[in-house]
């Protein structure tokens, strides 16, 4: 359909003040937090429900790709218009809707920042657990369709585990409802199949949270180490010993460096590597566990544990965290993140391995994670305007994916596949696994008008 | 500016930008529009096409670059901290040069060119703020020689918003009994609106003029209640005499014990950070040190506070570009002040005051707007 009659026609729909197709638009619309770029046809700022079912249908008429999109900082490319189409921005439907104490849940709409959220509820005492590093500016929207993690998920679970229920557009353009307030909903877990699935099935237009009282007590702990390995050794033992903190977090000694440089969280520079250690709960018992675990870091050779004095110390200890990825920019101008899993136990062999990757392709490497689920975050760093760098960065990364999948691990920890490792796919499924996804998606999505050209490869008759 | 001297200059900068997003969170123009062109990740993305050739300098892009506030909020919550701004100025000198640019800055740099000041009236006028004042000595603080000038700044000087600022400044000058004197038609702008325009270039006249009258006078401090004139000083001027904003001289006069408060008021006030004041020249703590001392006043902080304030949509010559944008940030500012509870904002810039007051005004909302000048004269007692 050519351009501008299809302006026309999503104009009837959202008004003209809500669609931008200058080129110089499409040019902002083509790009996420990730590596890969392509340009849409046009952006529309849906206000409602009614007028996202009646884009969608349109598209569904049209045969043209709709691809929904929050903030855009996604990590693998999920939103990036790899066939065209028509961004839907969802910056205009970002209220919060209900906050029902009584029952622990929230409804809110997609465009909501997730920290807006947590900033309302602490008002209440309450908390909504995940907690993406991008969380001051990650979408619910985005956080549904990536199954996004964070720290705090090695205890209390990820996205999927928050969201109960969504009304969700259907590629079609049908309106449903699947799941909600309520638990254990009859008939297929919908809701369970949707979450995670990068926008290719439906478009969340309300999200139906859980949400619960904030721990009564936290402790956060900083251990460091003159060994990467030790640190990794430590999770493990850790969790061996039946605790489960809220989060176990390392840092290595080149994103300490970047870390130190940008917020000054308090890392020792000369440490090879740093363990964040989180408990919450009750305030009773917690420091005899805060103990145990001090004695499990020192076991493993820590050279030094200490525990955040105030919240301020905590909330610095957190920055150095949160602001890991961004600050490695410092060292090089791009970063990919390797979004892989290994079992806990793999953790120090898979590291150990990651750096023989750096030293093969002469990649700086650096490594931030969430070690208690075995989510390792290599970042290679690099600058995009070098082309022969850049090639041997996707070479690189997908070779750690490997690793990743031969340990019995997985390729996505939290980031998704999107446009990004789709042909890793086969790393860890067979082409019958794949068939079976893409019966799932032909159920939800015959015509191929959600998010085209994502998450599944082609397989080979 | 040539596309060539912006890769030359901003090239890195702008590549070390990873799309990450995180500046979404915080950008007052994005906060208020929900697009992405408004982004300071859009506008990094956008100056790296220019500089790569991918994209021409589109209609689009002379809009994007002239609707940025130059808060800076974005470079300091930015890990990498990518000088987004710098770009964005830099971006607009090269507009300037294929002659892009909104028409409403010929008429600024036309009353700067003629009559040295934004609001092309004669620059005689710049003392117009003090016939108000009552009972003023012979000098009408216009002296030959001085240790100190208050270098008043054009917005104080003529929008007759902000004559309380000068009008106040001066009575608590002269009660301090500092030897002190004004410019009167002999200043000239500081240039600042040139950078924001684009055309940097063309202040060099100005800058030298104002620079000869510090050396005229032997005066060994300048001090301004206007952040932009101060931070533009600072940024581009080259002189020996010391550079101070008046909250900082005035939390000096308290010290030296030339100023005390005799009047309190049991009152809770919030104060607004301007960004050329906090983020951009760092004075964070004489303000606050001076709204302490005043007996009775309650000082609650806003959610951004420091070096996390949000700007009130006054920045960066945008309320002359895009008046409808700067007043849709304005109105976010004071949903931010209402939120403290305080009834009173105190600030220290004639700037943060017209846009905020302006917009409470218009939509008949009831909130005091005061330059911290004011406070502290009313708490020194009784007027001049």
């Amino acid at each position: 359909m050519e351009r501008e009659r299809m302006v026309e026609e999503l104009s009837k729909i959202v008004g003209k003040e809500n669609v931008l197709s200058s080129e110089t638009d499409l040019f902002l619309y083509g790009y996420d937090a990730s590596l890969f770029k392509a340009k849409p046809d046009c952006i529309l700022f849906p206000g409602s429900t009614e007028e996202v079912s009646q884009i969608v249908k349109f598209c569904h008429r049209e045969h043209i790709p709709v691809i929904a999109r929050g903030s855009g900082t996604n990590l693998s490319g999920g939103t990036i218009p790899t066939r065209g189409g028509i961004i839907l921005h969802f910056s205009r439907m970002n209220k919060i809707l209900e906050i029902d104490i009584e029952n622990q849940r929230a409804v809110v709409e997609p465009g909501l920042f997730t920290l807006a959220l947590k900033n309302q509820l602490a008002r209440y005492g309450f908390v909504y657990q995940p907690d993406p590093a991008s969380e001051k500016v990650s979408t619910f929207g985005g956080n549904f369709a990536e199954n996004s993690g964070g720290p705090h998920c090695l205890k209390y679970g990820v996205t999927t585990n928050h969201i109960l229920g969504a009304e969700v557009v259907l590629p079609d353009g049908e309106v449903i409802q699947v799941g909600g307030k309520a638990l254990d909903n009859p008939g297929y877990d919908l809701t369970g199949l949707l979450v995670g699935s990068e926008g290719t099935l439906g478009i969340a237009t309300q999200l139906t949270l859980r949400i619960m009282p904030k721990s009564e007590a936290v402790k956060t702990m900083l251990a460091i180490y003159n060994s990467l390995e030790d640190a990794g050794r430590t999770v493990s033992a850790i969790i061996a010993d039946g605790i489960v903190p809220a989060t176990l977090e390392i840092l290595d000694k080149l994103t300490i460096k970047a870390v130190e440089e940008s917020v000054h969280a308090g890392f020792p520079l000369d440490a090879e590597a740093v363990l964040l250690i989180e408990i919450d709960g009750l305030k009773d018992g917690m420091e005899r566990l805060a103990e145990r675990i001090m004695e499990i870091c020192r076991k493993n050779n820590a050279r030094e544990v200490k525990s955040a004095k105030t919240e301020a110390e905590r909330t610095q200890l957190w920055a150095g965290r949160k602001g890991a990825f961004g600050a490695l920019s410092r060292l090089r101008p791009n970063y990919l993140v390797c979004d892989g899993t290994v079992p806990r136990t793999k953790l120090p062999e898979v590291l150990v391995q990651v750096m023989e990757v750096s030293k093969k392709y002469g990649l700086t490497i650096a490594n931030v994670f969430h070690a208690g689920d075995g989510n390792l975050h290599p970042l290679i760093l690099f600058d995009e305007r070098d082309e022969e760098e850049l090639r041997k960065v996707h070479l690189a990364g997908s070779e750690i994916m490997k690793l990743c999948a031969d340990a019995g691990g997985t390729i996505s920890g939290e980031h998704g596949i999107g446009t990004e490792k789709m042909k890793e796919m086969f790393f860890i499924f067979s082409p019958q696994d794949i068939a079976a996804m893409r019966k799932v998606k032909k159920a939800f999505d015959p015509e191929d008008i959600c998010n085209p050209g994502k998450i599944l490869p082609e397989v080979q008759a | 500016m040539k596309t060539e001297q912006l890769k030359t200059l901003f090239y890195d900068e702008v590549a070390k930008c990873n799309h990450c997003g995180f500046c979404l969170a915080h950008c007052p123009v994005y906060t208020v529009t929900g697009r992405e062109w408004a982004t300071p990740r859009g506008k990094n993305v956008l100056v790296k096409a220019i500089i790569e050739g991918k994209i021409d300098w589109t209609p689009e892009i002379e809009e994007t670059l002239f609707r940025c506030t130059g808060c800076k909020l974005c470079t300091q919550t930015c890990f990498p901290a990518v000088e987004t701004n710098q770009a964005v100025l830099a971006g607009r000198e090269c507009l300037v040069d294929r002659k892009q640019y909104p028409k409403v800055v010929d008429r600024v740099v036309e009353a700067l060119e003629t009559h040295f000041n934004i609001s092309n009236e004669p620059n005689a006028n710049r003392t117009l703020w003090m016939e108000k004042l009552e009972d003023i000595p012979d000098h009408r603080f216009q002296k030959e020689k001085a240790r100190v000038i208050y270098f008043v700044g054009c917005v104080a000087a003529f929008y007759p918003m902000a004559h309380k600022i000068p009008q106040t400044f001066v009575q608590i000058l002269h009660k301090a009994d500092v030897d002190f004197t004004i410019l009167g038609g002999e200043e000239w702008c500081c240039g600042f609106p040139l950078i924001q325009a684009g055309m940097k270039e063309k202040m060099q006249k100005l800058v030298e003029h104002n620079q000869e009258k510090v050396k005229e006078i032997g005066a060994e401090t300048v001090v301004f209640a206007c952040p932009s004139c101060f931070h533009t000083w600072k940024e581009k001027y080259q002189t020996n005499a010391e550079l101070l904003h008046s909250t900082q001289f005035i939390e000096r006069l308290i010290g030296e014990g030339k100023i005390t408060f005799q009047n309190g008021a049991d009152r809770a006030v919030t104060y607004h950070d301007p960004c050329d004041l906090g983020r951009n020249s760092k004075v964070f703590d004489a303000p606050r040190n001076i709204l302490k001392r005043i007996p009775g006043l309650n000082l609650v902080e806003l959610e951004g506070n420091r070096q996390l304030s949000v700007c009130c949509g006054g920045g960066g010559d945008l309320e002359m570009i895009d008046p409808a944008l700067s007043a849709a940030i304005a109105q976010r500012k004071i949903e931010e002040i209402q939120r403290t509870g305080a009834g009173e904002v105190v600030t220290s810039c004639q700037q943060c005051i017209r846009t905020i007051s302006g917009y409470a005004r218009k939509h008949k909302i009831k909130l005091k707007v005061r330059d911290i000048t004011e406070v502290v004269l009313e708490a020194m007692g009784s007027p001049l």
